[in-house]
């Protein structure tokens, strides 16, 4: 066999190599705002919000290309062509199958051989780079962006922005902004299964508790509820949203450090007891067999074929797994069920919508502010990724080909398009055959146009969702470590991770009795728990003293 | 011992033991695979609801038509064929030249020779200063990038200089004392000798070039360039990561829907080919490596 290493393997390599051979080239890089001299070439005169950008001159940008198996690349898209069209510069794509994009990408940041734009990072991947002086802070050259700058002022995204800053109080990531927060996952549920049992949909995860139970005592052979993405993560959506509803998420979305609004402090997640009442909770589903103790570890597939077969009537859902996954099984092997995703049940925290209104984003490689076009492409990358147009563009590509304007003058997909099953009778796909739509350009937005996808229970559901607040632990203030801090962090990090991953699962499937979670509690500390908060509280207090 | 040996009523335990437990392991080894080619003609709702084992449950061919008309995976397909030849008769080339010269004892330095490819085995340069060799070689997106540097296996090498050393001097000899020279005995005489050792390197090494992904993936920019071992991988791991990575926003309009059957078709369509070649080379793989091991 070839040499394989992990991706676990080339990450580190990658990250200490760009740490180590580039730590050099770090270091002052204040004021380069103002020293474009020469770096205009091609650029727009003027350039503000709603102008469109063209390059006074062809250009040609290379961009790293994340390539989806659904819709392989295609140089005869109307997405290049037209955009060549109006703005006058042409993509230069670097093709990474999708399957180990991050690889890819640290390998060629460390190697100095990425391209100039390199979309599709979820923050906090860019913090390895940025020691090494490899990627570009892009909050040094906001002036470039109108549209940027307006979205962020207009939808009040300054402090989800904020969370993006490292210790120096630059960020190096530009996300995606949305102008709603977009939950996607919740749980599904087989309202057939209600309506025989005549009970509402849950509201409260004590409903949902209360459902469940009733579930159980109609079969009592099965556990009504049977989880899945649960690898890596186990529970990882659930444990998220469900952690979210007592303010302490956990899953996916896990973070060491906690922000408590009320405290002015930052809290250790794993530890506290906003954490241990939604693992009690799951605890008690399990002990009364209302949950499948299988859910934290079966594969997807798995849980899906129970699903599938009548063995469970909940799972953890998205808005595509609902629709093309979970509804299409049912239907070939129980016509009769009906599948509801229902909002999120809600907790302690009271009616809360816990997503963050950024995704991920586009980091810009240090060698893009040496070329003389530099100027041109950051114009460029505002129009395509922050303004209406360009947005719009991107997500829905042009009108009369593929897109047609509604009623109230809101751009849609044109009938004779399809994407994710809109109009299956269409002949041709938007992304397949266009281009648009496509995960490496068509990030955020408005509402409006998120949704443009959706199928109308799905707008409901966001609807729902979108009426709730967000809660504070969302946007934290900064509290960014220095580089020998992360170094430190990192270490304490992984064994505190691994350490409170397995106790919930413990705790939760009964193999160890809650009433040990003060002794849990001191386990954690003898992993360096306190010397983490410690350096947390140092990290914001610091900020707060140098950029607050 | 022309004698027939008397069978010992252990001795037929043994065998009754021995075929059960090999038996077993076939039963283990060819399940899975047999299990993804009846998924790769049943069809899809079957496959979802777990019903589907050893025979296919729907019969169809819809997956196949799906993947047969995906003119990328052709493509793919056909960089593996040419990626694979290429690499394979590159690597024999160098391997058998360098076993060669090492089996040779009167070679000064031979020890020197022996150390640095040993070495490697040990200590590589990593994965980065490897990539910035590669590219500034001039390398990327191109054959050279998957075959140079994967061009000696360390241990192939080694398994093949076991075999020349057992050869016998004296024909070599006597074939010099007749006017060939050394590429000439290298060529009339050692190889035709040897085709069970070359037989053996071209299976390994054809193998491990047919499944290998990571130097494609790392060096080829173009996804006309991957081989199919790259476009499986995304078809199957791709439908993992997204489902991970969809906690943040984004996928939302990017439904992963690769049907489990599209996936048991690529795989089926990947492995096959590979699978052949097996029983064909088999024979001489047996001989081959006991030679050199048993000698040497």
């Amino acid at each position: 066999m070839a040499y394989q290493p992990s991706r676990r393997q080339v990450l580190a390599a990658a990250a200490g190599l760009v740490a180590l051979g580039l730590a050099g080239c770090g270091g002052d890089d204040s004021n380069e705002s103002s020293d474009l001299e020469g770096k205009r070439v091609g650029a727009m005169e003027k350039y503000g919000v709603g102008d469109q950008f063209k390059a006074t001159e062809a250009l040609t940008f290379s961009v790293l290309y994340n390539n989806h198996p659904n819709y392989p690349l295609k140089t005869d898209w109307l997405f290049w062509s037209e955009l060549t069209k109006r703005t006058n510069i042409k993509l230069d794509p670097v093709a990474v199958p999708l399957s180990d994009y991050e690889q890819k990408r640290s390998v060629l940041i460390g190697a100095g051989d990425a391209p100039l734009i390199i979309p599709k990072t979820y923050h906090p991947a860019e913090n390895s780079y940025v020691s090494s002086g490899a990627i570009l802070p892009v909050s040094d050259y906001l002036d470039l962006m109108p549209n940027f700058k307006e979205k962020i002022e207009k939808w009040k995204l300054q402090p989800e922005i904020d969370t993006l800053r490292q210790a120096d109080g630059k960020f190096y990531l530009l996300p995606g902004v949305h102008e709603k927060p977009w939950a996607d996952y919740s749980l599904a549920v087989r309202t057939d299964i209600l309506q025989q049992l005549n009970l509402q949909i849950p509201k409260t995860w004590d409903e949902v508790y209360t459902m469940l139970k009733a579930m159980k005592q109609a079969y009592p052979a099965l556990y009504p509820f049977s989880d899945r993405w649960s690898k890596p993560t186990p529970g990882g959506p659930l444990f998220g949203q469900l952690g979210a509803a007592w303010g302490a998420p956990g899953g996916w979305t896990y973070q060491h450090a906690t922000w408590d609004a009320d405290a002015k402090k930052y809290f250790y997640t794993g530890a506290s007891d906003k954490y241990k009442g939604w693992v009690e909770y799951l605890a008690k589903l399990v002990a009364e067999k209302l949950m499948d103790p299988e859910s934290f570890t079966q594969d997807d597939d798995i849980a899906r074929q129970k699903l599938a077969n009548g063995k469970s009537f909940v799972i953890s859902s998205n808005a595509q797994t609902l629709v093309n996954d979970y509804r299409k099984d049912l239907a070939a092997t129980n016509p009769a069920a009906k599948l509801v995703k229902i909002p999120q049940p809600i907790g302690p925290m009271g009616e809360i919508n816990p997503a963050s209104r950024l995704e991920n984003g586009i980091m810009i490689s240090t060698k893009a502010k040496d070329s003389k076009n530099f100027v041109a492409m950051m114009q460029f990358i505002d129009w395509l990724w922050y303004s209406d147009e360009g947005q719009v563009f991107a997500r829905l590509g042009v009108e009369g080909t593929t897109m047609v304007k509604g009623a109230s003058g809101q751009p849609e997909l044109s009938p004779n398009v399809d994407m994710v099953g809109l109009h299956p009778q269409a002949p041709k796909h938007l992304q397949k055959d266009f281009g648009f739509g496509n995960g490496v350009f068509a990030y955020g937005g408005k509402p409006e146009l998120v949704q443009a996808f959706f199928s109308s229970e799905e707008k409901e559901f966001q609807a729902v969702m979108n009426a709730r607040k967000q809660p504070v632990f969302v946007t934290p203030p900064p509290a960014p470590f220095t580089d020998e801090e992360r170094e430190q962090a990192t270490l304490w990090e992984t064994g505190l991770k691994d350490y409170v991953f397995q106790q919930t699962l413990k705790f939760i499937l009964g193999q160890r009795p809650l009433s040990e979670w003060d002794a849990y509690v001191t386990e954690l500390k003898s992993k360096n728990m306190d010397q983490y908060m410690e350096l947390v509280q140092k990290a914001y207090d610091r900020y707060q003293k140098e950029h607050g | 011992m022309v004698k027939r040996q008397k069978v010992t009523r252990g001795y037929r335990i043994f065998q009754v033991v021995n075929a059960v437990v090999l038996t077993g392991v076939v039963v283990v080894t060819l399940y899975p695979f047999l299990n993804i080619v009846a998924r790769s003609f049943s069809d899809h709702a079957n496959v979802v609801a777990g019903k589907v084992n050893l025979l296919p449950k729907g019969f169809n061919l819809k997956a196949y038509e799906e993947v047969v008309s995906d003119s990328l995976f052709w493509t793919n397909y056909r960089n593996t064929l040419f990626y694979t030849f290429t690499a394979t008769v590159i690597a024999i080339v160098l391997t058998t030249c360098y076993a060669y010269v090492l089996s040779k004892p009167q070679l000064k330095g031979r020890g020197l020779l022996v150390g640095i490819a040993v070495f490697t085995m040990f200590f590589s340069g990593g994965l980065i200063p490897n990539y910035i060799l590669v590219t500034s070689l001039g390398l990327k997106n191109s054959v050279w990038a998957i075959a140079l540097p994967n061009a000696i296996s360390v241990f192939n090498l080694l398994v093949m200089k076991a075999f020349f050393e057992s050869l016998p001097s004296e024909l070599e000899e006597a074939a010099a004392v007749d006017g060939l020279s050394t590429y000439g005995i290298l060529w009339r005489i050692v190889l035709p000798l040897s085709k069970a050792i070359v037989a053996t390197m071209v299976l390994f090494y054809a193998v491990s070039f047919w499944n290998s992904w990571f130097s494609a993936f790392l060096y080829m920019d173009k996804q006309e360039l991957w081989p199919v071992t790259v476009y499986l991988r995304n078809l199957i791991a791709g439908a993992t990561s997204t489902a991970f990575g969809g906690n943040a926003v984004t996928e939302g309009a990017e439904a992963l829907q690769v049907g489990a059957t599209v996936k048991a078709v690529a795989i089926v369509l990947t492995t096959l080919p590979i699978l052949l070649v097996y029983p064909f080379i088999q024979r001489y793989f047996v001989s081959g490596v006991m030679l050199g091991a048993v000698k040497g």
